[in-house]
């Protein structure tokens, strides 16, 4: 029996843009189960956005319910939302997702610290980096890293605090084949390993390739949902 | 032991941008530092002030008949004034105790005449009390219990046009409303280089002022300190043994024009570091401001992380800390050199006031003025930098807390 992570039902967000109203998602039902690797795709427009941030609790559906690692979203708080991101979930963006000014393991130990971790940060930070075969980067600072290297980074960084889902927003979008291909890989085996749920969105057709569940978008509705085959690419 | 990454983040932030950094701590540095040089040099002239009163003859504290305190009846007399006197002198921490008694006169020579509030002395004691009289430019002081001598201001000589060694005709009104005269030499002038000080200068013994107005002893007795610091100290005691027999008055009572003065320079320099203080506080919050905006795509994806508003806080205050402690620094070390050469080489006013000496309300200041230096220095710098600077990271971080991660994600990807 899988264990859902996302349930939505009937999720909705209207924008108001001046005079007129935006319907970024509208009537959104899914479930999506542990251990998914799934992936939204849709034009641009489509709500993919959208739709990722509510499930991460940055902001706030309309209408509709969503539960999120079990916990009724819109019945928390913006301290509880925060808390939940910090424990449950991990993010990762297109770019510039490392503080700058922080080094690689730094910046994953900084999630370590938000979250309360003591002395062992450094060393868990270091683990995760070796696993991820990032060591060679550890010390270095984003802007001494290549796009993909930081991603990579960004991926470590999410998954540092053993979340249970890992949202990624256009993850691949600033980078060339080889390094999107990496990334997936990467992804995909943290998937498997850790059976942490990844939900992304992409334009690519490669990076969808990976992906076990295709989530389409069109006009904030859900278009297409279709489950492929487990670990077929 | 390692640092707080919360730390390292807010100063390696503050590096990044050395210069806006650099600009800001040179801000908060001067404007500390101009704060440190106002403080220190209105404490110095209040030190200065307090001293030149008290030593210009109205002393550190003056002991009075109770009624005078309200009247300044220059007719009461202290009780026991002589008992009173040896008492006090033998307390340990008194420099000096010198009785006074004063009456209206009038001074006569041919044709001209002049009124004056004359002061009966004690020869010996007074040149110690009253700086005034260490200014006597020809003849010499009175002499104990002389009679028939006098010795008066410049400005007294020129007025009645006399010289040394003239005969004023005295006139006063006795106790009972008689008139009663003398003829009495002049055998000392004073010049304290104010002209406006040098015309209310009339000693005579307190003998002398005895025999004219028919009335015994002294009105009040001077007293100076050791050490001005004793000051509260010393009036509790000494209010403490006069008891109902007489009123102790400090120097801010004696002379409320002088506190006054004193007590409104102070109001001037509180505005000065106020107004310095809230420039440096909205430079560094523009500056702080402006950091924000930069990072508010940084922020958005640490709150995403799951950052609470809370941590934002602290680092964005950890930043203004950072700047602070470097203004801090930086205002000591220009605030304290100057402080310091105020304190030791004073600064000149004697160009501004024609070469003249400063008077105000019969009192005598040096032209130089020095001011205050010292340890306080230090944890004043530090309070000022630190609160204009914690301050001034308030509002950016409020600001920063309270952006909607998924708008600043948005904006600029
Ligand atoms: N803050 C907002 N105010 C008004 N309209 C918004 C806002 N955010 C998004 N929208 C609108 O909502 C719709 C969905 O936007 P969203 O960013 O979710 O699309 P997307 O699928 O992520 O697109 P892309 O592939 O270009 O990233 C768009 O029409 C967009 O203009
Ligand atoms: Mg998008």
């Amino acid at each position: 029996m899988s264990v859902s992570v996302i349930e939505a039902k009937d999720l909705s967000k209207t924008y108001e843009a001046g005079r007129t109203e935006v319907q970024a998602v509208r009537d959104v039902s899914m479930t999506i189960n542990k251990g998914e690797f799934t992936a939204i795709v849709g034009p641009s427009g489509s709500g993919k956005t959208t739709l990722l941030n509510l499930f991460g609790g940055l902001d706030t559906a309309t209408s509709g319910s969503l539960s999120v690692v079990n916990l009724d979203i819109s019945t928390l708080s913006k301290r509880q939302r925060a808390d939940m991101r910090l424990y449950y979930l991990g993010f990762v963006f297109q770019a510039y997702n490392l503080v700058p000014v922080l080094t690689a393991r730094e910046n994953v130990e900084f999630v370590l610290e938000l979250q309360g971790v003591g002395d062992e940060r450094s060393d868990r930070a270091g683990e995760v980096l070796e696993e991820l075969g990032l060591t060679e980067f550890a010390d270095r600072r984003p802007n001494e890293l290549s796009g993909g290297q930081q991603q990579r980074v960004a991926v470590a960084r999410a998954i540092a605090s053993r979340p249970r889902l890992v949202l990624a927003d256009e993850p691949t979008a600033n980078l060339d084949g080889e390094n999107a291909e990496i990334l997936l890989t990467m992804m995909r085996r943290l998937n498997t390993e850790h059976d942490i749920t990844f939900v992304f969105s992409t334009h690519d057709p490669r990076v969808v390739a990976y992906a076990q569940r295709v989530i389409t978008l069109v006009d904030g509705c859900v278009d297409k949902d279709e489950i492929k085959n487990a670990g077929s690419c | 032991m390692k640092i707080n990454l919360s730390a390292k983040y807010a100063i390696r932030s503050l590096s990044r941008h050395l210069r806006r950094t650099i600009l800001s701590v040179l801000g908060i540095g001067v404007g500390c530092g101009l704060c440190l040089f106002t403080i220190a040099f209105i404490r110095g002239e209040k030190k200065m002030m307090i001293r030149a009163a008290a030593e210009s003859g109205a002393g550190h504290l003056t002991v009075a008949p109770k009624e005078w305190v309200n009247t300044r009846d220059n007719d009461l007399r202290l009780e026991n004034w002589e008992a009173k006197r040896r008492e006090i002198a033998a307390i340990d921490g008194i420099r000096i105790v010198t009785p006074r008694v004063q009456t209206d006169a009038l001074l006569a020579f041919g044709t001209r005449m002049r009124g004056i509030l004359m002061t009966g002395v004690d020869p010996p004691t007074e040149p110690v009390a009253n700086r005034l009289v260490q200014k006597l430019v020809e003849g010499r002081y009175l002499e104990s219990g002389e009679i028939g001598t006098v010795v008066v201001g410049r400005t007294v000589v020129k007025r009645l046009n006399v010289a040394l060694d003239d005969d004023l005709m005295v006139t006063v009104a006795g106790q009972d409303g008689q008139m009663s005269s003398a003829m009495l030499r002049i055998i000392g002038i004073i010049e304290t280089g104010s002209r406006e000080l040098d015309g209310t200068i009339c000693h005579v013994t307190v003998e002398q002022v005895e025999k004219l107005t028919g009335q015994q002893g002294a009105t009040q007795l001077t007293i100076l300190l050791e050490n001005p610091k004793s000051l509260e100290t010393m009036e509790e005691q000494l209010r403490n043994r006069m008891g109902n027999s007489a009123a102790v008055l400090d120097w801010e009572e004696l002379l409320p024009e002088m506190a006054a003065g004193v007590e409104g320079d102070e109001t001037w320099s509180r505005m000065i570091v106020l107004i310095i203080m809230t420039v440096v506080f909205l430079g560094i919050a523009s500056a702080q401001l402006a950091a924000v905006l930069e990072r508010r795509r940084e922020f958005a994806v640490l709150s995403a992380l799951g950052m609470k508003s809370g941590r934002l806080v602290l680092i964005m205050l950890m930043e203004g800390v950072v700047l602070g402690f470097a203004g801090a620094l930086l205002g000591l070390s220009l605030g304290a050199p100057t402080a310091y050469y105020v304190a030791t080489k004073g600064i000149d006013f004697s160009g501004l006031y024609g070469n003249a000496e400063m008077s105000m309300s019969n009192i005598l200041f040096d032209p130089i003025f020095y001011g205050d230096f010292g340890w306080w220095l230090v944890p004043l710098s530090f309070v000022l930098a630190l609160a204009a600077t914690s301050l001034s990271s308030l509002y950016p971080a409020w600001y920063a807390a309270r952006t909607d991660p998924a708008r600043a994600l948005q904006v600029e990807q």
